[in-house]
């Protein structure tokens, strides 16, 4: 066993010390390597901590929504609504809820108008989010003001920033009391923009949404599965669109790397020869040959993978944010939690490791089947 | 001792550049002897060479081994002739990394890793502790005063030290016999008789050793026992060279 250790350390020694000879070509091929790796998983980090932080959110949400809706349009929902729905068995609570959007003319940003019952700010007082009041130089105390539906202006006094943990779900939100909602809007009374419903036991959600419709025709109820279905196809368009960018750099990559590994130089060949005439196998020099690969690729992937991990979660993946985070003037900022799948990681490992390790020995093992007396002749 | 019993060895069989190198040799190599084939390029000189040492296999006849420490050799005991034309690959190569240590014509040494790399490499696949095989090395490169050199690159020696570092790399793995390929080729007659020297201090070890010259202070010199003349794949004559 020992002897078995001894002649893989010997051999992967010399592996190095073989790759350090060509400095050159080999930091050359780990730097493009290295740079792959590095793009492909900032992506798949993002879009992965993105989804666990979604579904973070929405773990809270209610677990149906209703709608109106009005010649297919989302409309006003009125209150009575509420009160059937209440009425079906399995149905534990519904809440009425207020919220709409508001153009922000100044600053060329939209907010997200809400109430809230619990917690709420007090009359004639706004909770706002972290980018609002970045873009608007607002802190707890100073007053916000809007115009109205009727072109008049409402001063409201900010009573408090929302915490910056909160930034990736709340950046851009306005919490209000109801009464300055409805008055800012013109929202009529005992109407809502939907109805959160929760349901007792979850196996009956879609029994309980299948009567709503069957009661209320021209109700949409819309289950929070089908909202966490939805951000999961948003995140994967957003990064399926970046690799199939990156796709064109990986595919220049593998050439590039083709051309390096498979072209076995002159020297190279003579340096088989060498070795198989001093008393290596083609075995050894197979061994040698994935060590010098192994030591590149691993690098380069290990070295990918927390460059990735460092860009995406300490610098919140800065260099293709825009990309990925869509277009607005509010971009949340904020830090991921860090949530790594193993699965991806394995995955993008299986594909850039195994690949170029293999790549490098076959050239080296078509060369060193020839007998060794090639050596003694050169 | 080494025993060729009708050997041939043709290149390219059944092809329109068929050649036949080999023809038909016999001849007993002794330990502790040296041996050296005389004659012009193309005489079938290397050909022998790569054939006794386990390098090719021949197209026809046989070679055995004997007292070689053959017992060292997996799958053979002690005393047991090795009749080596039809190993497999793993056997040969093992044979071949034991018994035999080389010396090229142009040294074959490996370029841009250092001296001592270089004079370990043979012992690398043994799986011996790395520690021993370096200190074996340096105590090598200290026999034959190059130990200055061990942490140089190869490329950065003058002829007469990179001879004495190919020297080194084929004495650590400790063989039985020494093959030498045209070792004063390249040499000036001063590093040849140094390296005839050397090849004394062996034969005084007991070790077997052949060597492929058309250098006359290597077939001329007292050391050599017997010197084989070879012409076109065949022995012209064979015997004790005084």
């Amino acid at each position: 066993m020992n002897r078995y250790l001894e002649r893989h350390r010997n051999i992967a020694d010399f592996a190095l010390s073989s790759l350090m000879r060509r400095k050159g070509k080999n930091i050359s091929l780990l730097l493009v390597y290295t740079l792959v790796v590095f793009i492909i998983a900032s992506v798949l980090f993002f879009i992965h901590a993105l989804k666990h932080e979604a579904a973070l959110i929405l773990k809270d949400a209610p677990d149906m929504v209703v709608q109106r809706l009005v010649a297919g349009r989302q409309d006003l929902i009125p209150a009575g609504y509420g009160d059937k729905i209440a009425s079906i068995r399995g149905v534990s609570e519904v809440t009425p809820r207020l919220w709409g959007y508001y153009f922000d003319a100044a600053v060329g940003a939209n907010y997200t108008m809400m109430t809230a019952e619990l917690q709420g700010p007090e009359p004639e007082k706004i909770i706002i989010g972290n980018g609002v009041a970045r873009v608007r130089r607002l802190a707890a105390g100073d007053i916000m003001t809007f115009r109205a539906y009727d072109g008049k202006t409402s001063l409201l006094q900010v009573q408090s920033v929302l915490p910056y943990e909160s930034e990736i779900a709340a950046s851009d939100l306005v919490i209000m009391h109801e009464a300055d909602f409805r008055l800012l809007f013109n929202f009529p009374a005992k109407e809502a923009t939907d109805l959160a419903v929760k349901v007792r036991n979850p196996s009956e959600i879609s029994t309980v949404a299948a009567k709503i419709v069957k009661q209320l025709p021209d109700a949409r109820p819309i289950l929070k599965s089908e909202i966490l279905r939805t951000y999961d196809s948003i995140f994967d368009w957003r990064g399926g669109m970046i690799i199939v960018i990156l796709a064109m750099a990986l595919l220049s990559f593998i050439i590039f790397a083709w051309d390096k590994a498979t072209g076995l130089s002159a020297e190279e060949r003579k340096e088989i020869g060498i070795l198989k005439s001093i008393g290596w196998e083609t075995a050894d020099v197979l061994l040698l040959k994935f060590w010098e690969g192994t030591a590149i690729s691993l690098s380069a992937f290990l070295s990918g993978v927390i460059l990735a991990y460092g860009h995406v979660f300490f610098f919140s993946a800065s260099l293709f944010e825009p990309a990925l985070k869509g277009w607005a003037v509010l971009y949340p900022e904020f830090r991921l939690t860090p949530a790594v799948d193993a699965y991806q990681l394995a995955v993008l490992f299986f594909l850039t490791v195994l690949p170029y390790t293999f790549t490098t020995i076959i050239p080296s093992w078509r060369a060193a089947t020839v007998d060794p007396d090639a050596a003694m002749r050169s | 001792m080494i025993e060729l019993l009708n050997v041939s060895k043709t290149y390219n069989s059944g092809k329109s550049n068929q050649f036949t190198a080999l023809r038909d040799v016999s001849l007993t190599i002794g330990p502790g002897k040296v041996t050296v084939l005389q004659g012009p390029s193309g005489s079938g000189k290397t050909t022998l060479l790569t054939l006794i040492g386990c390098m090719a296999r021949p197209t026809s006849g046989r070679i055995m081994l004997r007292n070689m420490g053959t017992a060292s050799f997996p799958g053979f005991e002690a005393g047991e002739g090795v009749e080596i034309t039809s190993l497999p690959e793993r056997f040969l190569t093992g044979i071949r990394r034991s018994a035999f240590g080389f010396i090229f014509q142009h040294f074959n040494l490996v370029r841009g890793i250092t001296v001592l790399e270089n004079v370990m490499l043979p012992a690398y696949p043994t799986g011996e502790p790395h520690d021993a095989v370096r200190k074996r090395a340096l105590q090598l490169l200290e026999m034959f005063d190059i130990s200055r050199h061990a942490p140089a690159r190869v490329d950065l020696l003058s002829g007469g030290e990179i001879q004495r570092v190919a020297i080194a790399r084929a004495l650590i793995n400790n063989p039985s016999v020494i093959i030498a390929d045209e070792p004063t080729a390249h040499l000036d007659t001063k590093l040849s008789r140094e390296f005839m020297a050397i090849v004394g201090s062996f034969k005084k070890e007991g070790k077997a050793i052949l060597i492929a010259s058309h250098d006359p202070l290597v077939y001329d010199a007292d050391l050599a026992d017997s010197v084989v003349l070879m012409r076109d794949g065949q022995i012209i004559s064979s015997g004790s060279a005084q």
